[in-house]
């Protein structure tokens, strides 16, 4: 069985100069920072840039030694998922030389979208309680705070949330997932 | 959680619940725990794939909640943000004990019925909808309310009236006590014409 190379062997072979070690970095880093992208950009296309500009951000200063401790290599590249994402908040600017120079390297496989059946999710959602239900609806349609909803309830915000994880716990249920 | 490498297929020691991942998906959950999250993900693919899958999940029920096939009681914020936001709102409001002639047509969105009553003496109340022999076809149990509305707003599903044919039901809002008994509240019937082609009648059971 293979066995996976340590964070902290990939990125001191990154700064020996072994490419197969960049390619393999990416292809571990990518999805997670497309994650992250998608949570805080809400937009594919968005989180697909991330990922280049972060990879290239980390490829360069692995290559140039600047971690200095090869252990942190995942909030490093965290670190510079945030500072990139500020950043494309502050301006459009775009590196289109540098991609120019990696570009092959930054579009690793991505793991594909789970699917969902939409008509089992359908009687699953029916099958809540009727305060799960509305909470649920009101929370996806409109992205109502827990306090808004609180409020329609005559509930605390907590118990907002005590009913939507469970909601969300027996809709996953439902769909078959592990909780 | 774990700091250390977590790789797929891996289980994770101490995964994070998908409840609270979708709160993270939400933006529901504070800075602190967002950090705590984020540097969990950024260790754990398994952790990360069932993210995926409560995206996938939101997503999903994003598409249902906007719909319109779900029968659910919303509140009047609701149903103000799907006007705003373009959704073709068609609403009934008959007064208790009167009915109302309503047809659906095929461009709306969603269908609405707002029934007013005195909820302030009810402690749990269900909506009791009724075919026209008075037989229960549904019952939405303990629904939520807000008491000072002085009505309820139900959802129906735009789904199943786009089918209907030609047809009455009826609602009923009733209170329900600790033991089990039940007073009216208000009734209200729905007078239903179809203007969608269609079947002529339902095949009752």
């Amino acid at each position: 069985m293979a066995v996976e190379i340590s964070d902290a062997d990939l990125a001191q072979r990154i700064a020996a100069g072994q490419r197969d070690a960049e390619t393999e970095m990416c292809r571990r880093m990518a999805p997670r920072i497309r994650l992250y992208g998608l949570r805080h950009l809400r937009s594919a296309a968005a989180a697909d840039d991330l990922v280049q500009q972060v990879l290239l951000k980390t490829i360069e200063a692995l290559r140039a030694g600047r971690l200095r401790d090869a252990d942190r290599l995942a909030p490093f590249v965290l670190g510079t998922c945030r500072m990139t994402v500020l950043d494309l908040r502050r301006s459009a600017h775009r590196q289109e030389q540098l991609l120019e120079e990696f570009g092959t390297i930054l579009v690793p496989h991505q793991p594909p979208a789970p699917s969902l059946d939409d008509d089992r999710l359908a009687r699953c959602v029916q099958a809540l309680t009727e305060r799960e239900r509305s909470i649920v609806v009101m929370t996806f349609y409109d992205e109502h705070t827990a306090g808004e909803a609180a409020g329609f309830l005559g509930i605390s915000e907590a118990n907002v949330r005590v009913i939507r994880h469970r909601a969300i716990k027996q809709l996953r249920s439902c769909m078959g997932a592990a909780a | 959680m774990s700091n250390g490498d977590s790789r797929r297929g891996i289980d994770c020691s101490s995964p994070i619940e998908a409840a609270a991942l979708m709160d993270y998906w939400l933006a529901h959950l504070s800075p602190d725990a967002e950090r705590a999250v984020e540097e969990h993900l950024f260790t754990c693919d398994a952790c990360g794939d069932r993210c995926r899958e409560v995206m996938a999940l939101a997503s999903g029920l994003r598409a249902l909640a906007r719909s319109g096939s779900l029968s659910v009681i919303v509140s009047d914020r609701f149903v103000q943000h799907a006007a705003e936001t373009g959704l073709r709102v068609r609403e009934y409001a008959p007064r208790a004990g009167e009915g109302v002639a309503c047809t659906v047509a095929a461009d709306d969105d969603l269908l609405l019925a707002r029934l007013a009553a005195d909820l302030t003496s009810a402690s749990r109340v269900d909506l009791s909808w009724c075919d026209p022999r008075g037989i229960e076809q549904q019952r939405m149990a303990d629904i939520p309310l807000d008491v000072d509305a002085g009505s309820v707003i139900c959802q129906q599903s735009i789904t199943w009236a786009k089918g209907s044919p030609t047809s009455s039901m009826t609602a009923r809002l009733l209170a329900v006590d600790n033991d089990g008994g039940e007073r009216v509240l208000g009734e209200y019937t729905f007078n239903h014409t179809r203007t969608i082609p269609g079947p002529p009648s339902w095949e009752l059971p």
